[in-house]
């Protein structure tokens, strides 16, 4: 019972510690955007890979029944490849602690494929065919208030999007939503004090979920981004 | 006169054409210096023989090829329609402008279960008379879950029937050679692969991708050439056009296999009909089946299996940019 004591009072010490360390973290003068200005934002996104299906070519075999168990022909393994976007997103801050963004992506993600299972011809890697992907998002961002220096504030974000992917010939657009949690920090090279117009860089870390596009299984899909932007708060 | 009779003859196990035949998918007809489809412009009136088979009667026989004939008329992208006018005691094969459906008794063609043979508009392409006729010599079953030994009459019918409205033979097959010099039918993707499957096995009932992508070519629903899209390409070896070279389209969301064959000597083929989206192209040889089941002159089977290097897609309403497929000699 004793050492049960001892433990309680170690773990109590630890969280008065733990509030002190964020009120004086509040207390401190930290960097922020100014309520109700609107903020420009534009820079470079890196997509992660991420698998769209692996199917199989099938045919009936030579048994008994209407259904005879299928014969496997060949094998397509698909992936998006990882690959650079340019973005432009604009934001408006509510508080200067939360901000309201929206913003739109280019990239062109090559499609791979890798043929397998084929009885008459070996494993292969097909050329693919690149893409043209759209994104159009909306999002809420806030600032975490936690002070990492005097230029430096975290954020964590969270938003939704449309996705449009033309293939390759641009006969065909495949459709749909993107979700997204992340986090990331902003560095101000300017302003930050409350007044003035702010200029600085934005760092992203998202974790994105996929819902349709082009896909072979209908699945939701998880793959994560890293962006770095420029902003310019009026 | 401005109808002549042009007779072609398919059959399922073996296969030949008396006249120039475009192979594959549809029947054709020279018609002013081009080939066109062969098709009927109403309804399929049909009647069927009152000769019986051992062991089945016309009773049978009728019911089987009625089946048939619905299964054909219920896919839902084509207009397919046949009228039962009723029992006959004529023979089919016999020109008389009906269409006549039944047994014949034909020992010498110890390998073919069945054959379809055709009355034709030679200035249209219309069909006016087409007769079925399905080899007695061999042992028919009509049993709703097949019997083992006994080749299933309505597969079948189902086949014969697809020839009679003017599709030709599909490729989607794959077979093995027999100790007897035959091919046996390992697997198969079409109802139209002139290779049945074994004694005792129903699968053949049942229409698959490539057939009903073939019926909707030549008898389109309403609407349906808007909704749907074709690839074009060309095949090439040694940077010339490759006649006969099989091309599959796959589909990767949907499984579908649909295929055709490069018609011409710059190897051009088109895949047409298909449900819209992106598709994998694999060029195949020639080597599963009797090359004259499908064409009536030498083609060139000797080069590899091929993927195209993208996909492509099949636009709504249109057709790919063509998309030259090199292959390799083997």
């Amino acid at each position: 019972m004793k050492c049960a004591s001892a433990l309680v009072r170690r773990c109590s010490s630890a969280f008065v510690l733990g509030c002190l360390s964020v009120v004086s973290a509040s207390a401190q003068e930290a960097p922020a955007l100014r309520a109700h200005r609107v903020v420009l934002e534009g820079g470079l996104v890196w997509s992660g890979s991420y698998g769209i299906g692996d199917v199989t070519a099938q045919m009936r075999s030579n048994a008994p029944g209407t259904t005879p168990p299928p014969v496997t022909w060949f094998a397509v393994s698909s992936e998006v490849g990882a690959a650079a976007s340019a973005v432009a997103r604009i934001g408006f801050t509510l508080t200067p602690g939360v901000m309201i963004e929206g913003g739109g992506m280019f990239g062109m993600p090559r499609v791979a494929m890798t043929i397998t299972a084929d009885a008459e011809a070996g494993p292969q890697q097909l050329e693919g065919e690149q893409l043209k992907q759209y994104v159009i998002d909306g999002a809420l961002v806030w600032q975490l208030p936690l002070r990492f220096g005097p230029r430096l504030r975290s954020f964590v974000s969270g938003g939704a999007g449309y996705l449009r992917q033309l293939h390759e010939e641009r006969t065909l657009a495949e459709t749909g939503q993107v979700y997204y949690a992340g986090v990331g920090a902003r560095y101000w090279f300017r302003g930050g004090a409350g007044r003035g117009r702010s200029l600085g860089l934005r760092g992203d870390l998202r974790a994105n979920f996929r819902r349709g596009g082009i896909d072979f299984e209908d699945r939701t899909r998880v793959y994560p981004t890293a962006g770095v932007h420029l902003f310019f708060g009026l | 006169m401005r109808r002549t009779m042009g007779l072609v003859i398919t059959a399922l196990l073996v296969s030949s054409a008396a006249t120039p035949v475009r192979a594959y998918l549809k029947l054709g007809s020279p018609v002013a210096g081009r080939i066109v489809d062969v098709t009927w412009r109403g309804p399929v009136k049909y009647f069927v023989s009152e000769t019986e088979a051992p062991g089945l009667s016309a009773g049978d026989l009728r019911a089987a090829v009625s089946r048939a004939a619905s299964t054909w008329q219920a896919v839902p992208a084509a207009t397919v329609r046949f009228e039962y006018q009723g029992m006959t005691t004529a023979s089919p094969g016999v020109v008389d402008g009906r269409t006549t459906i039944g047994f014949l008794d034909r020992p010498e063609l110890d390998r073919v279960l069945g054959s379809t043979s055709f009355l034709i508009d030679t200035t249209d392409g219309t069909v006016l008379e087409a007769d079925v006729f399905f080899n007695s010599r061999f042992a028919w079953s009509v049993s709703a879950g097949g019997t083992p030994g006994r080749v299933d009459l309505e597969s079948v019918a189902l086949h014969e029937m697809g020839h009679l409205l003017g599709l030709s033979h599909s490729a989607l097959g794959e077979t093995e050679l027999t100790g007897s010099g035959g091919r046996r039918v390992t697997a198969s993707g079409s109802i139209m692969f002139p290779i049945a499957m074994s004694a005792g096995t129903i699968a053949d009932r049942v229409l698959q991708a490539d057939d009903m992508a073939g019926i909707s070519d030549l008898y389109p629903a309403a609407g349906r050439v808007e909704a749907t899209g074709g690839i074009t390409g060309r095949v090439t070896k040694n940077g010339h056009g490759l006649l006969g070279a099989h091309v599959v389209a796959f589909h990767p969301e949907t499984g579908v296999t649909v295929g055709n064959f490069a018609l011409n000597q710059n190897g051009e083929f088109a895949i047409i009909r298909l449900e819209p989206g992106p598709y994998i192209l694999r060029v195949e040889p020639l080597d599963d089946a009797e090359v004259d089941s499908f064409f009536s002159a030498a083609i060139d089977v000797n080069f590899r299996v091929t993927y195209a290097p993208r996909m492509v897609v099949a636009p709504r309403g249109g057709s790919s940019a063509p998309i030259e497929i090199k292959v390799l000699p083997k």
